[in-house]
């Protein structure tokens, strides 16, 4: 009785409102499976994205820079790249045709890049002519490697003004 | 007509094992009708008497009907397929050759399931526009309505994912220029696409992946959302056909 | 008994003599549903007819198909495109927008707003009653329709999308000409609909064709 009055229980703190322990708990429940939930999608997506890959690599080597003479576009048909040689250095542009898909061809008497499918014209650093393609060819990422080939990465797109220099 | 024959099916139906299978009786009675119907695992969706009104052709010219009996039509043909097909590069090409030149009527199956396909896609928008025309949407039909948006959505995408199967010139880059649109949408394209292809280009992973989509995941789904469809359609009334009055205009 | 007044209520007699109860506002009268018209029995009545339906279908499928062969092209070969390399049927459209808008808005953006566009309609009551354009506030809801029609033929423009501003074209002209001559001038009831009806018809007959290239004068440089 007197320990009533010496210590008085905590009173609740004003402002909050009470919850209940069913209320605690469901939201508590509901928390866990949202949280399994999100990693179930998470894991669901990692399963359906797959680590190898049996395709030719996204990443290739081009052979030595002296393979390919000043002011020449080659067409490399395993990749559908070109590898363009200017005085300023060496592009790595894509051979897709941005509008849908189509694989371009070289034609060096008209000193362009034209698709057969829809008639988009390129010139060789890859910007548009004429033709229904929203945007112009994309270059990809090129570089030297350590042993001096060069070396293009196609998951990478790069700006069109950069040349490699070699 | 006491015919040996139908004397001998009439025995046939009073034996203890047919009475086992056959539980109702003969459907001469409104309650074995009835009982057809209720009674009747694949068909208990349906209500035990319909709206005469209701069965005829121009109700609905029997547009939803069709559709599911194409759907029928299509698992049985495709399922037949399957047994001669395999998802590979470049074997699925081949096997297709086969099924025309060595597989006894597989020029007819092929056939079949192809012509199907065509005539689902047109039937489902037809029964769309049908629906649409007829206020058939209107509440309390709503979400069925929605339901129906979805089963044409996977109308389609089960014609697209069959349509590469094949793996001829006309699949690869219908569906080549198909992904490259996916990869269009904003922020996450690439990634649904690397996803959808399982991997960067349209190769041996790309027609697994629709194989499956095509044969398990969206078939399943279909399924699933047909029942819903038919369930809501009987749940509410079946077949509401608007009646004229005396003076020609229509009531509701 | 009692012809014009009725009153609502129970009294001891309810269950001996049991009696509709009508309530009656003002001069209205109660309203009667229609009758729908009798029931058969499911079994046979509707399974014979999905019989014969079916069979119908199957025959008229066996028959096409023992005729004319499914296509097959050659062996898929991602170093050669095919040209032109063509959707299925159902997709011809949306590859037609392909030609004219970028990737995103053809190919993402406008399905998009199509699927959600559809989904939507049942949860707006738009013009529940069925009044025709001209009998409510005829000047506003015109206007409206002409303002979205005027400013979906300048999006096209911008686009050079001829083929399909061609048939938008047309039926923006129908429309004007039946808001003068119909909201303004005197028609009877069976002319009220032909106007916007012959709008569609026209405008899709004169757009299918020329987004099927089957019209010459359709034909882009590009094939």
């Amino acid at each position: 009785m007197s320990d009533a009055k010496q210590n008085p229980l905590p009173e609740p703190s004003r402002g909050k409102p009470e919850v209940s322990r069913r209320e605690f708990l469901n939201e508590i429940t509901l928390g866990a499976l949202g949280i399994a939930g999100l990693g179930g999608t998470a894991l669901t997506y990692q399963y359906f994205s797959p680590n190898v890959l049996f395709e030719p690599p996204m990443t290739f080597r081009a052979g030595n820079p002296d393979l390919y003479p000043v002011n020449s576009v080659t067409f490399l048909q395993d990749q559908l790249v070109y590898i363009v040689r200017t005085s300023g250095g060496f592009y790595a542009v894509s051979a897709v045709c941005t509008h849908l898909g189509c694989i371009t061809q070289w034609k060096p008497d008209a000193d362009m890049i034209a698709c057969p499918c829809h008639g988009s014209k390129f010139h060789p650093d890859g910007v548009k002519i004429e033709g229904p393609a929203p945007r112009p060819l994309p270059h990809f990422a090129i570089s030297l490697t350590a042993d001096g080939e060069l070396l293009v990465n196609k998951l990478e797109t790069i700006k069109a003004d950069k040349a490699l220099n070699v | 007509m006491a015919t040996p024959f139908n004397a001998l099916l009439e025995n046939l139906r009073t034996t203890r094992v047919w009475k086992s299978i056959f539980r109702r009786g003969a459907a001469n009675t409104n309650r074995t009708r009835s009982l057809a119907i209720f009674g009747n695992l694949f068909l208990h969706w349906l209500p035990v008497k319909v709206r005469e009104k209701s069965l005829r052709v121009r109700a609905a010219y029997y547009l939803g009907s069709l559709s599911l009996l194409l759907f029928i039509i299509l698992v049985v043909t495709g399922v037949l397929l399957m047994f001669y097909y395999h998802p590979a590069v470049p074997n699925a090409y081949h096997d297709m050759k086969d099924l025309r030149f060595v597989v006894s009527n597989g020029v007819f199956l092929r056939n079949m399931h192809r012509l199907g396909a065509h005539l689902m896609v047109l039937l489902v928008f037809w029964h769309m526009f049908h629906v649409f025309y007829r206020g058939g949407y209107k509440p309390p039909h709503e979400f069925n309505w929605v339901i129906g948006v979805l089963l044409l959505l996977i109308t389609l995408f089960l014609s697209y994912t069959g349509y590469l199967l094949p793996w001829d010139q006309l699949a690869f880059w219908a569906v080549t220029v198909g992904t490259n649109i996916i990869s269009a949408m904003p922020i996450i394209g690439r990634k649904v696409r690397f996803v959808a292809l399982g991997g960067n280009i349209v190769g041996e992973n790309a027609l697994l992946r629709f194989y499956v989509l095509h044969v398990v995941i969206l078939p399943l789904l279909a399924f699933l959302l047909i029942g819903m469809h038919f369930w809501r359609v009987q749940k509410d009334g079946g077949l509401t056909v608007r009646s004229r009055g005396e003076d020609g205009t229509n009531k509701d | 008994m009692a012809q014009t007044k009725i009153e609502s209520g129970f009294n001891s007699d309810a269950k001996k003599e049991p009696r509709r109860i009508v309530f009656i506002t003002r001069n209205t009268s109660a309203k009667v549903k229609d009758e729908r018209g009798p029931k058969l029995m499911t079994y046979p009545a509707l399974m014979v007819r999905e019989a014969i339906v079916f069979e119908v279908l199957v025959v008229v499928m066996v028959l096409i198909a023992l005729f004319w062969d499914a296509p097959l092209e050659q062996l898929a070969n991602p170093l050669l495109t095919p040209n032109p390399a063509k959707a299925p049927w159902y997709f011809l459209g949306l590859q037609e927008l392909l030609h004219f808008f970028p990737p995103f808005v053809a190919g993402i953006l406008i399905p998009t707003l199509v699927v959600i566009a559809l989904v939507v309609i049942p949860y707006f009551k738009i013009n529940v009653e069925g009044i025709s354009l001209c009998d409510e506030n005829a000047g506003q809801r015109v206007g409206i329709v002409l303002g979205v029609v005027v400013g979906l033929l300048i999006v096209l423009a911008a686009f050079d999308a001829w083929t399909i501003i061609v048939p938008t074209f047309v039926v923006a002209a129908l429309l004007v000409d039946y808001d003068l001559v119909h909201c303004h001038g005197d028609l009877s009831d069976s002319r009220r609909n032909f106007f916007p009806r012959a709008g569609m018809v026209l405008g899709l007959a004169l757009g299918d064709p020329c987004q099927l290239k089957i019209w010459a004068s359709c034909r882009t440089k590009y094939g």
